[in-house]
């Protein structure tokens, strides 16, 4: 099989490298091993959260002070404005509703009760301009009696610093006896297709407003909308206040959601989206990557003029380490890490941990290293390249989108 | 000031190990008035930093004869009092290519001399017992090992103490011994929870803090000579034997593999360390390189097979008084009246020994405690089963038949951790019932029944009595979950926060490691979950 690009990795930089390049005309394949990190998705895109240990707030500012080895350095400052809108459009092409700018960090609520700094939030979320100030007075945290995943109790203590008044409440539904006598059935996806049903929202918004009877702000677990686009919506009408949602514990009902409109997306401008499938192998001459091999399709090789590598970090099984090495599973492209594994972490758990610096080496061009030597027509993209701590600075879906629109920009030059 | 500052308790035991609980648990049954005070949590020590082997004794049986028949006898006693703690798995004696043969005709006298009972085993019938075992064997011994739970054992020793009157302070470090000229008459403790400082009297004080009770011992103005050692172990996110595999040799490096609940287990490495270091225990990559290579020749799949936590843990082994230099130590019981060795009245030190042994060392020191208090009661332990496994009418099974009726895994899971005291766990509505840690199946109701009566006082004391966090994601999914039921105990959400972080920490400690392969994959999705998604950090008040 011939295509123009061929992706190896469906999550967040997979996806929009192939939207961007399927949107151009190219013929396009992804294939994705299974989930991604966009299933622990929070319900916002961070560009840059923290820099040298302090909070951001205008992240095109503040990437002058990153090292040179960082994603968006390399990516290159003069462009990474253009790409930030560049992204924007795409997501919103695809269906997605999101707020927020790239100068100007706006702040959501952790389900910790922490104010935290991002870039862009889906319009399930409620965007604060202010991190030090929260608009309502009193809150009804309402969850769902058996609901493991939400934690009332952190949420209510994290609005104490606030000045809320906020009080629990349960809610119990008929519509769930059924996933709650299994004791692992009651989490969040599973809640959330039974509200995709429609047929419970109504009596769900019901007694929300009458358990938020005196209350200014109904806060509620984002389990609302996995295949249902419209369900988020049309709780917010039905209850009578506003509603604030927040992340409950992972599968993310949001995450999956977003993942399922850009793969549409993807597809409905003819991409080949391979669901399950691993790259085994490829075939290199002359320093060009030529085809690869997937555990699915046997002997069918998949050709194409470039690859894209957008596997993701360790969790998503894009680099591997073992006791005595590091190696990207696929390739055997050149890692930028230690092989030490005494230099990997830090006793402390909440300390940068320099394994989450680690990546796929590339050259300027971002194309991926091997031996030392670049292969000409295998770009890298995503958080499967090095030189940054993502988490640590809250720069994740931007080094993986920004990254993957730079690597389709490469190809269509 | 606390209103136990006037009550004189007959004995003071300080160390919740098996040993302290063991002998709270001993002084107790004979009616003495006991206080039992540990500085952090049952089992915090050498207790729950071992193999979790229940020792037939055959390990000891050529070298040191009289270990291997104390063993023995404890091990057929805890088969009887403690059947809920322990699974009696049998164990192989493997004679490997690399090993000398001859050495098992010695090792089969020796334990028959001990009292310990052996078969000898074709080797490839002994595969067809063992397939996780070396196929290159050439010998293999039958021998009655087992695994104990540690955890286990020593909570069901406290509760019972609990149960006939003593009083158990939690989180209560000692800070000084306290003297009336020669004789000692209480503890100063410090009490960690409220943060204050509080005196306890007794008319007799008993040292069983283990390596600890080096400095306990200084409290006290009396010089115990301790040499601390390090054992380092690593635990796999699955049970690949089913019997417990120990090397036909004289004892070293990492030549026992233990299974036990989900898990087993390799063990141990034995190294000297400086006192000062005795609560910095780390595994370092050496130890972890020794405990996969040797471990590997026991049972080849553990190459491949995925390390959960590598820990480390401190024998408290103590030198003769006339062998200031250790060089002649002994691995026995150490039971000392520092009346008669020292001069100083109402203060005693049990040690040494093993876990295997805890009963007897219980045994021992309370003996002594009864004759200073010229107390005349039999010790009973031996006979009397412990909480949870008791012989009743109904059989277990009907037990928790009646008591559970919708989930199979918790249900089973609740049996095998509690015994017969699963009834107590809340059932029966679906909330209850809910899975809090998917990896050991621990519902709401067991959660909640140890928050309530087994002296929780955070997350990883949890851990300790339900094995929440303790399966193959390391607390990534569950911990959240548990510290959500553990703040509504505790009414303090900020607390519960920076337990939360705290608990993660304790499990990073022993996943660094041996953090690689499926590992760093958990601890980076955890990291993003709950420092990414969360925004938990590292101090939440």
């Amino acid at each position: 099989m011939k295509f123009d690009n061929i992706i190896i990795g469906g999550g967040l930089s997979g996806l929009t490298c192939g939207i961007k390049l399927a949107e151009q005309g190219k013929k396009c394949a992804i294939v994705s091993s299974g989930q991604s990190a966009i299933h622990f998705f929070s319900g916002s895109f961070d560009l840059l959260g923290k820099a040298n240990g302090e909070e951001v707030t205008n992240p095109l500012e503040s990437m002058k002070s990153l090292p040179e080895n960082h994603p968006y350095k390399r990516v290159g400052l003069d462009k990474i404005e253009r790409l930030t809108n560049d992204a924007l459009h795409l997501l919103v092409r695809s269906g997605l509703n999101l707020n927020g700018q790239a100068d100007r960090n706006h702040y959501t609520l952790t389900p910790m009760g922490v104010m935290k700094p991002t870039w862009l939030t889906l319009s399930d979320f409620t965007s604060f301009d202010q991190k030090d100030s929260f608009p309502w007075k009193k809150a009804v945290i309402l969850n769902f009696s058996g609901f493991l995943d939400f934690h009332t109790l952190f949420i209510k203590d994290g609005l104490k610093k606030f000045d809320v008044h906020a009080q629990i409440k349960t809610v119990s539904m008929k519509q769930f006896d059924a996933i709650r006598k299994n004791p692992s059935e009651m989490r969040s996806t599973n809640i959330a297709k039974e509200f995709d049903k429609e047929n419970a929202i109504e009596e769900f918004a019901q007694k929300a407003n009458v358990l938020s009877d005196g209350f200014d702000v109904v806060i509620l677990p984002a389990v609302f909308g996995l295949f249902n686009k419209t369900i988020a919506d049309k709780l917010k009408e039905k209850i009578e206040k506003p509603v604030l949602l927040l992340p409950a514990i992972p599968p993310s009902v949001p995450g999956i959601r977003t993942q399922i409109t850009l793969r549409e997306r993807f597809q409905e401008l003819g991409g080949t989206y391979l669901l399950g499938d691993n790259v085994e192998e490829g075939v290199f001459e002359n320093g060009r990557l030529l085809e690869i091999r997937t555990n699915n399709h046997g002997d069918i090789k998949f050709e194409a003029d470039q690859f894209i590598l957008a596997s993701g970090s360790f969790y998503s099984k894009g680099i591997v380490a073992t006791h005595d090495k590091l190696y990207e599973p696929i390739f055997g492209l050149d890692i930028d890490g230690d092989s030490n594994r005494e230099k990997w972490f830090d006793e402390k758990i909440f300390n940068d941990q320099a394994f989450m610096h680690y990546g796929v080496k590339t050259d300027q061009k971002f194309r991926a290293l091997m031996n030392g030597e670049p292969v000409e027509n295998l770009y890298v993209a995503g958080s499967v390249l090095g030189g940054a701590n993502p988490l640590k600075e809250g720069s994740g879906a931007g080094i993986s989108l920004l990254t993957s629109l730079h690597a389709a920009e490469q190809i269509l030059k | 000031m606390n209103k136990n500052r006037s009550k004189e308790y007959d004995v003071i035991i300080i160390g919740g190990g098996a040993t302290g609980a063991g002998t709270a648990r001993d002084c107790a049954m004979r009616g003495l008035s006991v206080l039992l005070v540990e500085r952090h949590d049952f089992a915090t020590g050498a207790t729950g930093r071992n193999h979790g082997l229940l020792h037939s004794g055959a390990r000891y049986a050529v070298t040191d004869h009289e270990s291997a028949a104390e063993c023995i006898e404890e091990n057929m006693i805890l088969r009887k009092i403690a059947n809920h703690c322990i699974e009696e798995n049998n164990g192989l004696f493997l004679t490997l290519p690399e090993d000398d043969i001859a050495f098992q005709s010695q090792f089969v006298d020796a334990c028959s001399s001990a009292g310990i009972s052996t078969e000898i085993i074709d080797p490839k019938l002994a595969l067809r017992m063992e397939p996780s075992a070396n196929p290159d064997i050439i010998g293999a011994v039958k021998v009655p090992d087992g695994s104990v739970d540690p955890f286990r054992l020593t909570m069901s020793n406290a509760l019972d103490a609990k149960l006939k009157g003593a009083d158990i302070l939690t989180q209560h470090e000692v800070v000084d011994i306290l003297k009336d000229q020669d004789r000692v008459n209480g503890v100063e403790l410090f009490d960690h929870e409220k943060k204050e400082k509080a005196k306890y009297y007794g008319k007799i004080v008993c040292n069983a803090a283990g390596i600890w009770g080096h400095n306990i011992a200084r409290f006290a103005g009396v010089n115990i000579n301790m040499f601390p050692a390090k054992g380092s172990l690593l635990i796999f996110g699955h049970r690949v034997n089913k019997m417990v595999l120990n090397r036909c040799r004289k004892p070293a490096n990492a030549d026992i593999l233990v299974p036990g609940d989900t898990i087993c287990l390799i063990g141990t490495t034995s190294e000297r360390i400086p006192i000062e270091e005795i609560d910095n225990m780390y595994v370092s990559k050496d130890d972890v390189d020794v405990l996969i290579r040797e471990g590997v020749k026991l049972s080849p799949s553990l190459a491949t097979t995925r390390i959960l936590r590598a820990y480390a843990g401190v024998r408290p082994l103590v030198a003769a008084d006339d062998d200031p230099s250790g060089r002649s130590i002994s691995r026995g019981i150490v039971l000392m009246d520092h009346k008669e060795r020292d001069g100083l009245e109402g203060f005693i030190t049990i040690t040494g020994g093993k876990l295997m042994t805890y009963r007897l060392m219980a045994e021992e020191a309370t003996d002594l405690i009864c004759k200073k208090l010229d107390v005349d009661k039999k010790c009973e332990t031996a006979n009397i089963p412990l909480p949870g496994s008791e012989k009743s009418d109904e059989t277990l099974n009907n037990v928790s038949q009646k008591v559970y009726s919708i989930n199979g895994i918790t249900q089973k899971s609740a049996k095998d951790r509690h015994g017969s005291l699963a009834h107590k766990i809340a059932q029966g509505d679906e909330n209850e019932d809910s899975m809090v840690c998917e990896c050991e199946g621990v519902s709401i109701g067991e959660v909640k029944y140890a928050i309530n009566e087994l002296h929780v006082n955070n997350l990883i004391d949890l851990r300790r009595r339900t094995r929440v966090g303790m399966g193959t994601c390391q607390g990534e999914l569950c911990a959240c979950r548990a510290a959500g039921l553990l703040c509504e105990s505790m009414e303090e959400p900020g607390k519960a926060k920076d337990d939360l972080a705290n608990f993660l920490q304790e499990r990073w400690k022993g996943m660094s490691p041996i953090a690689w392969g499926e590992t760093i994959n958990e601890i980076q999705f955890t990291s993003w979950i709950y420092e990414g998604i969360y925004g938990l950090k590292p101090d939440n008040n």
